[in-house]
């Protein structure tokens, strides 16, 4: 067993503890550890796709929450708006679809304290019953955010493409706002602040093997959302092996450099910004179904400032210590928010905690640029190279 | 209120012109082979103001871009939204309300005043270090803490200057130790990214000084008292002579403009503190030598200016002004931990549109982005809608000037170093 | 076989006319020295073989293929490698990582293995082997350099242009680096040669193209080029017109 394979090894014990744990783990708060957990798996996404992003492709973004808002949006307003119906209502906007109907429910915004402005529930309400209208299915809307994803990805990877450095940042940074503000604003149609509800990832509850989930039980979406995660580190982790994740940071060193030695960089740059986009709007499709509200404060700046610092304190340039770190520090969050008194001062740890998080970002920074967990990996990848590199020189084929 | 299609059509023509303007009369440009930096704005601008009848003699004369041809076209691509705007709502405040106009015309300008004094301190920073401070917003926060508690808490009834002086004081030391501790292996080559690395670690800052803040004074708003009583300005009537009359509440111009007292002096006192820092920039040896660094930094150290010295005194001098700018609102708005958030979006905005790196710049950018969000404020119909839309309003400001001219109003090219190309 | 055009190149920078009509032609694996006084615009020429800028006009075939148009990358992948005149390696990837790069980048049906076994004997021809997997950012200048040449071999380019590979290169790599030049050129490939060591140009180059503030002055074997007046006006002049001379600092391969 040489030293090389340990954090593989690492991996799968790893892998094996977290799809094991819920089924042992049988303590009182175990709707709380596994609420941790899922929150966990989602930030590990976020802070892992950008990881790639900014550490391997150097493309510092600071829009990453945004496209987890674009996913969990659009899926919200998918399902929140979209029906089909074997009945004409004769009162929405409705085509029809061989014998179905597709039925666009009017925005009425949070002014609804009138039954009477939702043409939906007007139809309903006269049918009395006797028609069954369908929601949309979440995974069509998980996805179609996803795909969502994808194309804007691909529009602010075209447009960032002659920007780098501080005005890639500020220019992703202006994205995310104008996002959030206009989320905000258009009240009518995305509820604005007061949020728009989504059914649960199983909102009839699911039966596998016997056993009967409800809708709010942790365990199908602890597996979903755990499923999510590590197919985008298999994804991660066949582009960064494969020639992808040789050009992208071939083109975060040197651009030029890698243009003249036939690299792409135009594609490649455009397609990273895709594919983490595509990660980032999966996650936030996920989740969104999983709380089963989505609001404008969760693109906020605090929450890319959390995934930034996670990936950081991980270790921006491996997306697997960036995940590990996301889960570490979710917990760790967690873990210090009991507050405790010091004689006549009461130390109110749910702030404090994030000033502790504040200083360890700087810090890390500071005195280890590659974060915590990645230099543990590198020690077990890498360590070995020093002594080979003076091993062959010693037998002498150099200079 | 329902908006007419007019007002949409005009401006889908627009826009439909600009993007064509700025791609062709970059081609146009290129191929012709002549200056190209700032052939995609202009041809934006003039394709937004007069469609196709501007553009068609662009193309075919290709005359040099002078700042007039810059200018203009920027400005009929404003009147023309302006009419359109007009046409379609006529009933606006903005449209039939005189006064209301003029008065959203001086407070845009005092805002912008202080908008682009505060953005000020971002581009001294990033033209002598390189750095995008993204804790300048923090540091404007707590020049608004340390005054309201030296003027309201501590010592209640002192003179304002005090609590101004140590804010100043606070964020300057402040400013100093984390230039000291965090950024100075910036400069011994020993990150490989020096931009991203500035960026982020300015970011940690940003994130402990906010939470910091919030866990030892707490998250509810507070405020200062007023400096001082104003003076109220009319014009002198019969039945009342007197010029000035102090009261408490806003200033009146000629009983048409109303200006909030606070905000005015805040403004003021930033334009006397813009001169006296002209003053130690062109007119001192300290201020020369940072000047000359931000020129050169190799240059100046063969010179014998310490340029680590000078990216302390920067660095704490830019916290400084953003915190002079906190010390002087703190009595206008409530004061939070999150306060200082907006404010800094804003002058990214302000800096990149001024051109990153350009004091003058930073003060004409701030202008322009309080005239933009006065007019947002005032003139969007559906008024909640308005206020939601205030922060993007800056920001596409941001996406548009990143689109068209990256190099900013004023913009230069940095000699390389730490500031990354662009 | 290679066969490279360049006709009626034009370059103006603003007001500054940097390529004024250059024209010559590469046929088969010649041997050229590019020289020329700083500002001549040899690197603007070079950057316009290469395709990181476009040109005024005039025109550049390569291999039948226009070339003057097309992306950096489209010009290496149809047959044009260069260096650069500051090194530029990919600081923080392994020196195989960094040889992988251009392999992978030419979409031929690569077998790792393969390109694995070739960037070894690369790197082994370059004396450098060793340091395999080593990140290129702890490499010396000098080895960088090597790298970058390695890097350019795995691209295999039909014409090289190598932008001063001697500069600042201590005599034992330089020896290195003289055996590779032989090697390229070889194996059927044209190198277009800059330098400022007009020694090793003399000694290397069959060929000598001089530009002169952005006129191609004289394109000869180095005898003719050598005793062209415009020539030592523009350039050799303040060398005296002694070329020769630097024949003894030739490292002996």
């Amino acid at each position: 067993m040489s030293k090389q394979h340990t954090p593989q090894l690492a991996g799968l014990v790893l892998i094996a503890f977290f799809a094991i744990f819920p089924f042992v783990y049988s303590a009182n708060d175990y709707p709380y550890i596994m609420h941790l957990l899922i929150t966990g798996f989602f930030y590990a996404i976020l802070a892992s796709s950008w990881s790639m992003l900014a550490g391997y492709a150097g493309q510092f973004s600071f829009g990453h929450m945004g496209f987890t808002g674009i996913g969990a949006y659009t899926t919200a307003l998918f399902i929140h708006y979209i029906y089909i119906s074997p009945e004409a209502t004769n009162l929405c906007t409705e085509y029809a679809i061989g014998d179905q109907f597709l039925i666009f429910v009017n925005p009425i915004g949070i002014t609804s304290s009138t039954l009477t402005q939702d043409c939906l529930r007007q139809a309903l309400e006269i049918w009395d019953g006797s028609v069954q209208v369908t929601a949309m299915p979440v995974w069509l809307g998980i996805a179609l955010g996803t795909i969502m994803g994808g194309i804007f990805g691909l529009l602010i990877g075209l447009l960032v493409l002659p920007l780098r450095a501080a005005y890639l940042a500020l220019f992703t940074l202006g994205f995310s706002e104008i996002l959030r503000a206009t989320i905000s604003a258009e009240l009518a149609i995305t509820r604005g602040q007061a949020g728009i509800e989504l059914p649960h990832l199983f909102e009839n509850g699911l039966t596998l093997f016997g056993r009967t989930f409800d809708k709010t039980d942790k365990l199908p979406p602890y597996f979903v959302m755990f499923f999510l995660l590590l197919t985008c580190l298999g994804i991660l982790a066949w582009l960064s092996k494969s020639k992808f994740g040789l050009f992208v940071r071939a083109l975060r060193e040197d651009q030029d450099a890698a243009a003249a030695l036939g690299v792409n960089t135009t594609r490649y740059k455009v397609l990273v910004f895709v594919i983490t986009s595509m990660m980032a709007a999966a996650a936030g499709a996920m989740m969104a179904h999983y709380i089963g509200i989505i609001t404008p404060n969760n693109l906020m700046i605090l929450q890319m400032s959390l995934v930034v610092a996670m990936a950081v304190i991980g270790g921006v340039e491996n997306f697997v210590a960036a995940a590990i770190g996301a889960i570490i520090i979710e917990f760790t969050l967690e873990l210090l928010r009991n507050s405790f008194e010091v004689g006549p001062f009461v130390v109110d740890m749910t702030i404090w905690r994030l000033v502790i998080f504040g200083i360890l970002l700087m810090v890390t920074l500071r005195f280890s640029r590659n974060g915590i967990i990645s230099p543990m990996i590198d020690y077990f990848f890498r360590g070995h190279v020093a002594k080979e590199t003076v091993a062959k020189r010693a037998t002498g084929t150099s200079p | 209120m329902e908006f007419s299609h007019i007002f949409w059509t005009v401006l889908a023509w627009m826009i439909f012109w600009a993007v064509v303007g700025s791609f062709v009369t970059r081609r146009v440009y290129l191929h012709r082979d002549l200056d190209t930096s700032s052939a995609a704005f202009v041809g934006s601008m003039l394709g937004a103001a007069t469609g196709p009848f501007g553009l068609a003699p662009l193309w075919m004369n290709t005359p040099e871009i002078t700042r007039r041809l810059m200018v203009l076209p920027a400005l009929g691509a404003v009147m023309v939204i302006a009419a359109a705007f007009a046409f379609a709502d006529p009933s606006n405040n903005c449209v039939s309300n005189g006064s209301f106009v003029a008065s959203q015309i001086v407070n845009g300008l005092i805002l912008g005043i202080i908008y682009g004094f505060m953005a000020l301190g971002l581009t001294l920073i990033f033209s002598i270090l390189g750095v995008v401070s993204f804790a300048h917003g923090e540091f404007y926060m707590i020049g608004g803490m340390v005054t309201y508690f030296v003027t309201t808490v501590w010592f209640p009834g002192i003179n304002p200057i005090v609590g101004i002086l140590a804010a100043c004081l606070v964020t300057f030391v402040l400013g100093a130790l984390f230039e000291r501790m965090f950024l100075t292996p910036m400069y011994e080559g020993k990150i490989e990214r020096p931009v991203e690395y500035g960026i982020l670690v300015t970011f940690g800052l940003a994130f402990t000084l906010q939470y910091f803040i919030q866990a030892t004074v707490g998250a509810n708003p507070v405020k200062a008292k007023r400096f001082v009583d104003f003076p109220r300005i009319r014009l002198p009537s019969v039945e009342d002579p007197w010029l000035i009359k102090t009261s408490r509440g806003n200033m009146e111009l000629f009983d048409t403009v109303s200006i909030s007292n606070p905000r005015f002096m805040a403004a003021v006192a930033c334009v006397l503190v813009l001169l006296s820092l002209l003053y130690f920039l062109h007119r001192t040896w300290t201020g020369k030598a940072l000047r000359a660094v931000s020129l050169d930094r190799e240059a100046a150290a063969i010179a014998g200016i310490n340029p680590d010295r000078m990216n302390m005194l920067a660095f704490a001098l830019g916290g400084m002004i953003a915190a002079l700018a906190g010390a002087m609102l703190v009595q206008a708005f409530s004061w939070l931990p999150q306060v200082g958030a907006i404010p800094a979006m804003r002058s990214f905005v302000i800096v990149v549109l001024g051109g990153l790196g350009s004091l003058p710049g930073a003060f004409l950018g701030g202008i322009i982005v309080g005239l933009v969000e006065s007019a947002g404020t005032g003139c969007v119909p559906d008024a909640q809608k308005a206020a939601s839309y205030i922060p993007a309003y800056g920001m596409m400001v941001l996406t548009l000037t990143l689109l068209l001219r990256p190099t900013g109003l004023f913009g230069r090219r940095f000699s390389g170093g730490a500031h990354g190309k662009l | 076989m290679t066969n490279l055009v360049v006709k009626d190149l034009n370059k103006r920078f603003g007001g500054l006319h940097v390529l004024k009509g250059v024209s010559f032609e590469v046929d088969g694996p010649e041997l050229i020295g590019l020289i020329g006084p700083n500002g001549a615009g040899k690197t603007t020429l070079t950057n316009i073989l290469d395709g990181a800028i476009k040109p005024n006009s005039g025109t550049v075939y390569l291999n039948g293929h226009r070339t003057d148009q097309l992306q950096p990358y489209e010009v290496a992948r149809a047959g044009l490698g260069r260096t650069f005149q500051v090194t530029r390696s990919f600081r923080r990837m392994t020196v195989l990582e960094n040889m992988f790069v251009p392999a992978l980048a030419l979409d031929r049906g690569h077998n790792r293995a393969e390109i694995n076994q070739k960037a070894l004997e690369v790197l082994e021809f370059l004396t450098i082997d060793h340091l395999r997997n080593e990140y290129a950012q702890a490499l010396s200048g000098g080895q960088q350099k090597l790298l970058e040449l390695g890097r350019l071999l795995m691209l295999d380019p039909e014409i090289v242009i190598l932008d001063e590979p001697f500069a600042g290169v201590h005599p034992r790599l330089m020896e290195v680096i003289y055996r590779y030049i032989e090697r390229v050129n070889g194996a059927g490939k044209a190198i277009i040669l800059i330098s400022h060591q007009m020694d090793s140009i003399f000694t290397l180059c069959r060929r000598l193209l001089v530009l002169n503030y952005g006129d191609l002055i004289a394109d000869g074997v180095p005898d003719d080029v050598k005793r062209d007046p415009a020539v030592i006006e523009a350039y050799l002049g303040a060398e005296e017109g002694e070329p020769d001379a630097g024949q003894e600092g030739r490292v002996q391969p």
